[in-house]
């Protein structure tokens, strides 16, 4: 990113992580996503989807300062202390909010008041208000988070994300707890969320075809690189999905026009040998 | 989720902004902590009033007003031995819930507190040293030596548990097993320095570790205050992070919350809390496990409210000790540290029978 070009979006350049001089994703490049995009990231487990989310989020830990650029709105995230970051990063991470004795509300009131004490108190009150209507969650406003089930600690989660309303969301398997209901309910916030605000959002997702419903971006990590990258019309074929998950696969299409994935068998270890493309 | 629409209706969290209702919710909050207040006072005031020689409501009021007022033996037993007592009670019980309270947020674990951990013994174990070494320093009196003794071991506790935790990137549940190691090695490190201790060392000891009020003092008493009145405010200054943490470690760290940092600084917080607590009353236990579950039960984890509750949970107990180890044996005041634990055992039981599920 040349000085004083600024350019709207997210972009990756060269990033690379790893744990202990282990590189688990290297060089990964990511052509720039326009504002209001929503990204799947896609990929087996341990292909590193987690870790990519976490290096965005400045939350690297053990994995230490990833190198490359991660660039957004013009300005590289790598370079950005802890604390500004969190100001334009919104992070979801994979474990659900623990069931602790707080209530709903003050969990999300401690995700505003934690990382912005300053703010005034109606404008916490209207953005807490806003995001638990948003995500149909005010009946559980006051309820301690250890009598919600798992899939509504999930949504407490996203509604401590959504509240700060952040720029950029990295939401880590936002939908791993819940039912068929309440995955469309996130996704479907998420995508109108990408849309009304124009932030972008980068999902690592287990679940393809909600993936190929809902993204305007796919791209599919496996042997520490990015596998395939595009839109969900494009970005995924057997191949690739044999490489990333080793399985057997088709790619069809559904009467409404998305693309479906139709996994039919698992292929033994070799299938998932690296593949000779990049 | 299905319930959360089923839900709609019972809990009246309909049209009404959310900011009300919540409003609402703190008021009755703030209406809890009142009533321990209140409570704390009568206690106090029963403690005061309670002992060989009884003394009157009306006469600790006037005496409290008019120290003239009251004849010169009930004016010595009011200022100089029943309200020392009673506010050493107080402050070392809100110390020692605080101590607990926190403890419990940055271990995530309800059975943290610097008595399970082997703060407390280590407190202890620095005093005894200086007991039976029969240590002098020119310029600090006896009286001072044996509690810098428990600050230093108490904190160097913390410190090797810390040190131990970050070179082996250890998670909370293992800072918790060096802490239950800790006090193993503590207490065997005290039975040794028992066993070689002259006798008169070891009465005074003994004594002392069992954990009493009959040692206080005004001096003493200010000391407490002046640490809990530097403790209090820090953790106050952070209560928002510590209750983000209660909502899950890897949700407090996303929010930028440097959490390790916190940690440290708490946990060494506590060891001063806990060698202030230990350094001049002696070892009391159960005040930091229970008073925190109490708090916690009456008004959730929110900081704002846990953490004070926590304290004042913490002082109505021991106060409330206090008062029973004058009246368990007619004639006898007891070590508090013993009817402590007698009276904190049952209590705690009942807590986990009949609220287990909301520890």
């Amino acid at each position: 990113m040349s000085a004083g070009l600024f350019l709207a979006g997210l972009s990756l350049n060269g990033v690379s992580v790893g744990y202990g001089g282990r590189p688990v994703l290297s060089g990964l490049d990511l052509p720039a996503v326009a504002p209001g995009s929503v990204v799947a990231l896609l990929g087996a487990n341990g292909a590193g989807k987690s870790t990519l989310l976490k290096a965005m989020a400045g939350l690297g830990g053990a994995t230490g300062r990833p190198a490359g650029q991660i660039v957004l709105n013009g300005q590289d995230l790598v370079g950005m202390t802890l604390e500004q970051r969190v100001h334009a990063v919104g992070y979801l991470p994979q474990a659900l909010p623990q069931g602790s004795s707080l209530v709903a509300y003050e969990a999300v009131l401690s995700a505003v008041r934690a990382v912005r004490p300053d703010t005034p108190r109606d404008h916490v009150e209207a953005s807490i208000e806003r995001v638990f209507d948003t995500l149909g969650l005010r009946p559980l406003a006051l309820r301690r988070l250890r009598e919600l089930s798992g899939g509504q600690r999930q949504m407490i989660g996203l509604a401590q994300v959504l509240v700060r309303n952040p720029r950029l969301l990295l939401l880590d398997e936002p939908t791993s707890a819940l039912d068929l209901r309440w995955q469309l309910t996130v996704l479907e916030t998420v995508r109108r969320i990408a849309d009304a605000e124009r932030s972008i959002c980068v999902i690592a997702i287990h679940d393809i075809n909600l993936a190929l419903r809902f993204c305007d971006h796919v791209v599919v990590l496996g042997h520490g690189r990015v596998l395939a990258s595009g839109p969900p019309t494009h970005a995924l074929d057997p191949d690739v999905l044999r490489h990333a998950y080793g399985i057997e696969a088709r790619v069809e299409q559904c009467s409404r026009g998305f693309r479906l994935v139709l996994a039919d068998r698992a292929l033994p270890d070799a299938g998932r040998a690296a593949p000779p493309f990049q | 989720m299905s319930r959360a629409q089923a839900d709609t209706a019972d809990t009246g969290a309909g049209a009404a902004p959310l900011a009300r209702l919540y409003g609402r919710f703190v008021w009755s909050r703030l209406a809890i902590i009142g009533v321990l207040v209140a409570a704390l006072l009568v206690s106090v005031l029963f403690d005061v009033a309670t002992g060989p020689s009884p003394l009157s409501v009306a006469d600790i009021v006037t005496g409290l007003l008019d120290r003239s007022a009251l004849p010169r033996g009930q004016a010595v037993i009011l200022w100089d031995l029943r309200l020392p007592f009673a506010a050493m009670a107080v402050l070392v019980g809100a110390a020692l819930g605080l101590a607990g309270a926190e403890m419990q947020t940055v271990l995530n674990n309800p059975l943290a507190s610097p008595f399970t951990l082997g703060v407390s013994a280590a407190a202890t174990l620095g005093a005894s040293l200086v007991i039976v070494m029969d240590l002098s320093v020119p310029g600090i009196g006896a009286t001072y030596l044996i509690p810098a003794g428990a600050f230093v071991f108490a904190v160097g506790s913390v410190m090797v548990i810390q040190m131990l935790a970050r070179s082996f990137g250890a998670t909370t549940d293992t800072v918790v097993l060096f802490g239950i190691a800790m006090l193993f090695a503590m207490n065997a490190l005290l039975w040794l320095v028992q066993y070689v201790a002259s006798t008169d060392a070891l009465q005074q000891m003994v004594f002392w570790t069992m954990g009493s009020l009959g040692r206080s003092t005004w001096d003493k008493v200010a000391v407490v205050a002046a640490v809990l009145g530097v403790c209090l405010p820090l953790s106050m200054r952070k209560v928002w992070a510590m209750t983000a943490l209660r909502g899950g470690e890897d949700q407090a760290k996303s929010f930028g919350i440097p959490v390790e940092t916190l940690r440290l600084r708490v946990l060494l917080r506590v060891s001063i809390l806990a060698a202030a607590a230990v350094a001049f009353v002696g070892t009391i236990g159960f005040i930091g496990l229970v008073g925190p579950h109490i708090a916690r039960l009456a008004l959730g984890e929110d900081h704002r409210f846990y953490l004070p509750g926590s304290a004042l949970a913490g002082a109505l107990l021991l106060s409330l000790a206090s008062i029973a180890s004058k009246n368990l044996i007619p004639g006898l005041i007891l070590p508090v540290g013993i009817v402590t634990a007698l009276v904190g055992i049952p209590l705690f039981m009942t807590l986990i029978l009949t609220q287990g599920r909301k520890l």
